[in-house]
Order: structure tokens, then sequence, then C-alpha cells
């Protein structure tokens, strides 16, 4: 019997570009048992495709009861690192994923022509995406929504990418990502837009206890960190203080959360600005949603109090910030910053790979706010499990018992999935 | 013989529900328990949807919930459409079936046996509440979960409050009708006794008028002084009861609040209750400086009753500072009352002495969080996080103007009347 048959389709999608082919498969059992989900599975698949596969994979809590359940994980072979690197997919993208049918979706080959894919109630769309190139994100977005066809969740790449730029990021929505490895490089590669996910659908979890996650919660509930919580907490833990919450303090900001997340880490600020490129407007009112900590360190520590406009442009062209950060000039003005980034644009330096070597196995993103091995663990059962790992990473006193206790009560199951996940972090971690 | 016709119409499948009218319908608001959505709570994790939808279609589908978040990524805004439980809701007459019913219990229903998915009511829903799966096709719209919400229980952030209507307020009722009946006295009828009267050997006088001709005339007269009394035992037996309830310029404020919802807001840097005290001691200084009782030329509450009565109407300019006192409402509810009233500081000191206080279980309302009582405060002293976090909160009497709106309006009968040294609810530690 399969412990996991409730939280997973059992479907996995398999897109051949180079065919313009898109089959949805039976998911193997034996696959799943023994690696449970997530990175550690997308890993297994990883290894049966050839050529430059692309894996999106989901892990057995994702859209459950569990708090923060929120993930989805890209696995690729980076091309900036030239290792296999995981970058975890947060917001609504996991459950999305779920809900449209597939529990992981394998796209392989390169498309003849600019193209983006539809998921939705278990069947997968290779649509024409050539009016796209080159757009700007929001208003690739717009187009989107005009003319495809019904989607809850979007993960898209910018004319960063079309250009081929090595700082490329993907976005979800148009709110960028934690994808500092070249992600975006690899999709533009392939002649692939991005990919929409319709979540029409829905997922009987085994929901014998649907109060769990709010059980969960008040285990947390006294923790200084679900206190003092929020976008600027981490932050915090990041640089002490220093720099990015200086940066942000004028603007009017709102906690938000990514799906069932009791703990929100994101915000979204709001501010008034003036683009210097433009003299005949007056100050614009601009919103955006904050969720790389690392990337708004590393802005904040160059652009100081012009981050939000930069931001906005990294996230316009589909950029990583914290790429672009290392090309801004210290202590410039928001028109050389400007000048900077369309530099990029144009003359696409190389990456330099300054991301830690850990980091960069998982995407580069996840904030680094727990040392060494322990960091490694906490976001290495996170990608597994399907739970967000900077929620992990901020209530470490939530245990892999406790996440495994959402998917049986038998204790006999719960033995056997402790020893796999055991040997699938450490496995991970080692990769 | 005439050929019977056996052909059968709507009325006889399912009759037009008769509507029921009691005397109390006449005057007595019905029924009406809805979901209150606090749009500055809310994260956007979706958790209410989520959970809405196992109990629609028994899995984890939120286009299947009966709840939406919908997300504004330019504001950082979150919406909820949900439906309202409206006291004549507009989807009943468009129902053709006449699915839909509004219950005794005031919660509004669809009746899946006779619903045929045709839509008309999200059409005529101005919230658009009634939701069409387009997966199955069939209406989904909330019912209270037949009166324990799963959202509101579920809500990480306490962003969806259940109300539980009353049928009839009856504080309210009685509160306006004392002070409508004390408004025509001291103003029409007994035109300027507020200030002082006296009927052979039965008087009365303002107490800050009193402090106020003592400083004046540097005398003090034993039976003025007694007639001051009898406002003051009456807030020593039931606190400011005189401010909420009697108190003509009060009532005035209440009328004036009731006209203008919306407030502008007061400046934080004036927002300070100890400034009252500041302006009776400045009348009373200001009486024994110049000799006169200064405050009385222009104290709202004497100008109320000397200018507006049958006798003095459109005597003198003393008519001009009601109206310009009670534009103090447009920027925050009591504003006068709390900030400025001497009378109010005399009768406030002297409730350091009173028998009774106001006291609100936190215990009681914690799990719902609704801090309805704090809304509906009108001089803004109960603490809405205390409230929040489960603590009861302290109310200082000396600012409380008994108005009792916090006991009426408590759902939950946490708010109650207590004499002083009693516990809030027992057994629960006051913070």
């Amino acid at each position: 019997m399969n412990p996991l048959q409730p939280f997973y389709n059992m479907k996995i999608g398999v897109v051949d570009l180079s065919a313009s082919s898109a089959d949805v498969i039976p998911l193997d059992k034996e696959l799943v048992i023994k690696h449970l989900g997530g990175a550690a599975m997308n890993s297994a698949i990883l290894e049966q495709y050839q050529g430059d596969p692309l894996i999106f994979g989901t892990g057995p809590l994702t859209g459950s009861f569990a708090p923060a359940s929120s993930l989805m994980v890209a696995s690729l072979v980076s091309p900036i690192f030239k290792r296999l690197c995981h970058i975890p997919f947060m917001l609504r993208t996991g459950p999305d994923m779920k809900f449209s049918g597939v529990d992981c979706l394998v796209v392989k080959g390169s498309a003849p022509e600019q193209s983006i894919l539809h998921v939705n109630r278990g069947k997968i769309q290779i649509l024409s995406a050539g009016n796209l190139q080159h757009l700007p994100v929001p208003e690739a977005i717009r187009e989107l929504k005009k003319k495809s066809p019904p989607f809850q969740s979007l993960m898209m790449t910018g004319p960063a990418a079309d250009r081929g730029v090595s700082f490329a990021s993907v976005s979800i929505g148009p709110n960028g990502s934690l994808d500092k490895v070249g992600l975006a490089s690899l999709i533009a590669k392939k002649n692939l837009k991005g990919i929409m996910l319709g979540g029409m659908d829905g997922l009987p979890f085994n929901s014998n206890n649907p109060y769990q996650g709010k059980e969960l919660e008040k285990k947390i509930s006294t923790d200084n960190n679900f206190k003092h919580r929020g976008f600027f907490s981490v932050l915090k833990k990041l640089d002490g203080g220093k720099y990015a919450g200086k940066s942000l303090k004028t603007s009017r900001k709102k906690d938000m959360a990514c799906y069932h997340c009791p703990s929100p880490c994101m915000t979204h600020v709001t501010y008034s600005w003036h683009d210097p490129r433009d003299k005949e407007t007056q100050d614009a009112q601009d919103g955006l949603l904050l969720l790389d900590h690392m990337g708004c360190v590393a802005l904040a520590k160059k652009a100081g109090n012009n981050i939000l406009p930069v931001l906005k442009t990294c996230l316009y062209y589909g950029l990583d910030p914290a790429g672009v950060a290392e090309r801004l000039p210290e202590g410039g003005t928001l028109p050389e910053y400007f000048h900077a980034i369309d530099k990029i644009m144009s003359d696409n330096p190389p990456h330099t790979t300054g991301v830690p070597e850990a980091h960069c196995r998982f995407g580069g993103g996840v904030p680094p706010i727990l040392a060494g091995d322990l960091w490694n663990k906490r976001v290495g059962l996170a990608m597994i499990i399907g739970v967000c790992p900077i929620f992990l990473l901020l209530f470490p006193q939530i245990t892999d018992a406790d996440l495994l206790a959402f998917i049986s009560t038998s204790e006999d199951v719960l033995e056997t999935l402790r020893d796999s996940l055991s040997s699938t972090i450490d496995s991970l971690s080692k990769v | 013989m005439a050929e019977q016709d056996f052909s059968l119409n709507l009325d006889d499948l399912r009759p037009s529900p008769a509507e029921k009218r009691h005397l109390s319908d006449y005057f007595m608001p019905p029924r009406h328990s809805f979901i209150l959505f606090h749009p500055d709570r809310c994260t956007g994790c979706g958790a209410c949807e989520m959970i809405c939808s196992t109990r629609n279609v028994e899995k984890v589908a939120p286009v299947s919930a009966s709840v939406k978040v919908v997300r504004d990524e330019k504001e950082g805004k979150n919406f909820s459409i949900l439906c309202q439980h409206c006291r004549k809701p507009l989807c009943l007459p468009a129902c053709p079936t006449r699915a839909i019913e509004r219950g005794a219990d005031g919660i509004v229903r669809i009746d899946k046996l006779f619903c045929t998915q045709c839509g008309l009511c999200t059409m005529a829903c101005p919230a658009a509440a009634p939701i069409k799966d387009s997966g199955s096709q069939e209406i989904h719209k909330c019912d209270l979960c037949e009166g324990d919400p799963l959202c509101v229980r579920h809500c990480p952030e306490n962003a969806l409050t259940f109300t539980r209507g009353k049928a009839f307020r009856w504080i309210k009722g009685l509160r306006w009708t004392v002070q409508l009946i004390s408004f025509l006295l001291l103003v029409i009828v007994l035109t300027g006794t507020f200030c002082y009267f006296r009927a052979g050997s039965v008087s009365f006088s303002c107490p800050t008028g009193t402090l106020q001709n003592i400083a004046s005339t540097g005398t003090i007269v034993l039976f003025g002084v007694s007639s001051a009394f009898a406002l003051l035992i009456l807030t020593i037996l039931s606190g400011r009861l005189f401010c909420g309830w009697v108190c003509p310029f009060g009532f005035v404020l209440d009328l004036v609040d009731k006209m203008t919802p919306k407030k502008i807001g007061w400046p934080s840097f004036l927002k300070s209750r100890m400034t009252k005290y500041g302006v009776l001691a400045g009348a009373v200084g200001g009486s024994y400086a110049l000799g006169f009782q200064v405050f009385c030329t222009i104290c709202p509450i004497g100008t109320v009753c000397r200018a507006y009565g049958v006798q003095s109407f459109f005597r003198s300019a003393e008519l001009a500072i009601v109206p310009a006192l009670a534009s103090l409402e447009i920027a925050q509810r009591r504003s006068w009352c709390r900030y400025f009233c001497p009378v109010g500081a005399v009768l406030g000191l002297t409730a350091l002495l009173r028998l009774i206080k106001i006291a609100i279980g936190a215990k009681k309302c914690k799990k719902f969080s609704c801090i309805q009582c704090a809304e509906v405060c009108p001089v803004g002293i109960i603490d809405a996080d205390k409230l929040r976090e489960g603590l009861s909160p302290k109310i200082p009497m000396t600012e409380c103007i008994m108005c009792m709106r916090c006991v009426d309006r408590c759902p939950y009968d946490a708010a109650k009347i207590r004499f002083r040294w009693q516990k809030a609810v027992p057994g629960e530690i006051r913070t």
C-alpha cells in the first residue's frame, strides 16, 4: 500500500518541447515511497531523462493541511554552477501544480518557437508565446491574462532571459523568485517562456484532523520568531538591520503570506518615487511584493534608499536583484543605477559565482539564518516534504515527526517514512 | 365533461415562503449573522478557501470554496468575497426555482435539490458571493457552516470574525430614549437649569461651575458646594453615567457622529487625555485671575442649555459655540469629551471613587477576537491589541462614559458591569 496515495495525483507530466508533445503518465509508486517527493524525487527523475531536462516537482505535504505547505521545487543542472541545483518556489505555485492534476512536470528538449505551457485538470498544452518575447514581465502577464486560458499561478522569464543575460531570474507572477542559479537561462534556452498552472481541481488529502495545522501553530506561537515575524525580522537576521530595514523605512508595508502559512515572511510595500528618465510626470505611487530577502539585502547595501525603484526595474526585466547589485556603482544616484541595469541588459557581463556552494544547491535565495549543517538539514527536509524552507528555518522546533504526522497516524507507516526521510535528506545534502 | 387541468407549476412544487410578521419586526431589526472581514489583518494565505473547500467538495480545492480571497498585487490589499447574508438578499428573488431561502436564523442557504445551476444568483448578488464551481458547475455559497464557520476558526490572522446578530439591543434603545428626554428637559423645558437650579431647599449646580465660582469670588458658600454633590454622588455610584446618558451636548455629539461616520483623524500630538485636566486648571485659574467664571461663557453644555431653549431661541452669540465644538466630531468620536471637557475632568477625578466598573473577559471572546467592543467604544479606551492577544483589557473608568455600548454589542456576553472589587470573569487573571 502506498501511504502517500492521498497526497499525490500519482501523475507526472512529460513535455518534449522538440517533438511538441505533452503526455501525462502514472507516477511510479516505488519512486514515491523511496524518495517521498520534492527535491529527492526530482533528482531521481532527472537521472531518467537526457538532454538538460528540467523537473518541477511537489512534496507530499504540498497543498495539504500542514502549515506553509506552498512549496514546489525546480531541479536542474545549473548552467552557471554546472551542478545539480534545487530552487524553491513558494506563493501558491506548489498547491496549484497539484490542483492542476500533476505532481511533477518534466520539460525536455527545445521548442522550435517561443512557447508557454498551460497545465490544468491533468492536461498539458503547449501554446505559442511568440508575442511575449522581449516583453517586460508585467506586460507579458497582462497579455497572458487577456489571451490565454485561465490560470491561478504563473512562472515566467522576462526580457533578460530572452536576451540570454546570465543574471536572468524566473519570476512568479510579477514578484520575482529565489532563482539565483540560472533556471531562467535554461528555460530560455529551451525556447520556453514559462508555465501557467490552472489549479482548477483539488486533491482529497488525508483529512482525519484538519485542525492539526492549528495545533502546530499553537506549538510555535510562543516563539519569538512568531511574535516578531514578517519580512523585516528575516532581514534583521541577515544584515542586523543595518541596510535593508533602514532603506525601506519610509514605505508603507503589509505582511503577506504564501499558501496556508501562519507566519508571513513577505511584505508588500507601497512607495512614491520619481522616474529621473521621465521629467514631465510627477511622483508616482508604486507597489511591490518583497519575497527575496537575499536580493533585498544585496541591493540595499548598494542602492540604499533607492532600493525599491531599482528592485522594481530588476523585476520588470526579470533580473536577479542580488546579481544586479554586484554590478551597481557604490553610492550612486538613481539614473546611474538605471544606466548600470541597462548596461547589464545590453552587454551581458559574465556571472560572478559568488553564492556559497551549500546555498547554490538550494537556489541561492534561501536566507542563511541558521548555521551550517543545521541549515542544510532544515532546508533539505523542507525541499523533500513540500513545506516552505524559510518557515522551517524560522521555527526549528518543528520536527520531521511533526510534519510526517500529517501523512499518517500509523506507527509502522511513520517509522518507514522516518527512515526514508532521513536517508533522502542525507543524500540530498551530499550531492 | 370539461377536461381537468392537472399541470403543476412552481408554486405547487415549491411554494413561496409566507413572510412571517411579528409585532417586534416593526421596531426590532431581524437577527443577522454574518462573517466580518478585516482586510488589514489578511495576509492572503488562503487558509479560509482551503478549509471551506473541504466542506463543500470533500477535498482541498480552493476554486470550489464559498469564500474567495482576491489579492490586489499592485496595491498590496486583499479582499474577500463572502456572502453577507443580507437582510433582503437579492439572490433570493433572482432564483427562478426558489432554491435560495433565508432561514429563521438569518442564514441564506441554497437548497441543492432545487438548484439548477443557472447562475442567476451569482449575477444578482452585488458582492458576487454565490460562486460557480468551474469544474462541477455547482453553485457554492457560504451557509456559515450552520453557525460555526470553519474559515473563522482556521484563519491564522483572525481576519475573519463571526458575528452573531442580536435581535434587539435594548441598552441602545434605552440610552437614546434617556438622552432624548434629558435633552428636551434640559434644553427646552428647564432651560438653563443645568448650570444652577434651586427650588426651595432642593438645589443643583454644575461642579465645574461651582469650582470656578469659588475661585472667582474667593468665598465658599456651603449651600452652593453641596448643590454640586448631586452629580458627584451619581458619578461615585455609577461612573460617568452623566456623560454617556444625560449630557445634552453629548447627545448632540452622538447625533453628529451618526451624520459623519467617516472620521478624518486627530493629530497624534493633540491626543492627550490629560488636556482636559489642563483645561479645568486653566478655567479655575482664569476665573481666579479675572474675577468671573471664564469657562462658563463658552461651556458647550451650558450654552446648549441656555441658548437653544424656546424662551431664548436666537438670543445670543452663544449659538455658534455648539456647532463649532460639535464639528470636532468629524475628527474623532467624542473628541470634546476625550480631550477637552473640564466637566468630564471633574467627573473623571470623582470616578476614581466609583463603585462599579466595566469588565471585558477575553477568555469568553478570544476564540473569535471580534473586538466589536473596541470598535463601538466612543471614547476609544478598549485596547483591541490586548483582546487579540487573548488578554482582558483594563478599562480606565476615569475615561469611560458608561454608555455601555460594549456591553450591548458584545455577542458573547463577555463585557459586563461589575462592582469594582469583583474579578472580570471568575478565574481570569486580569492584566
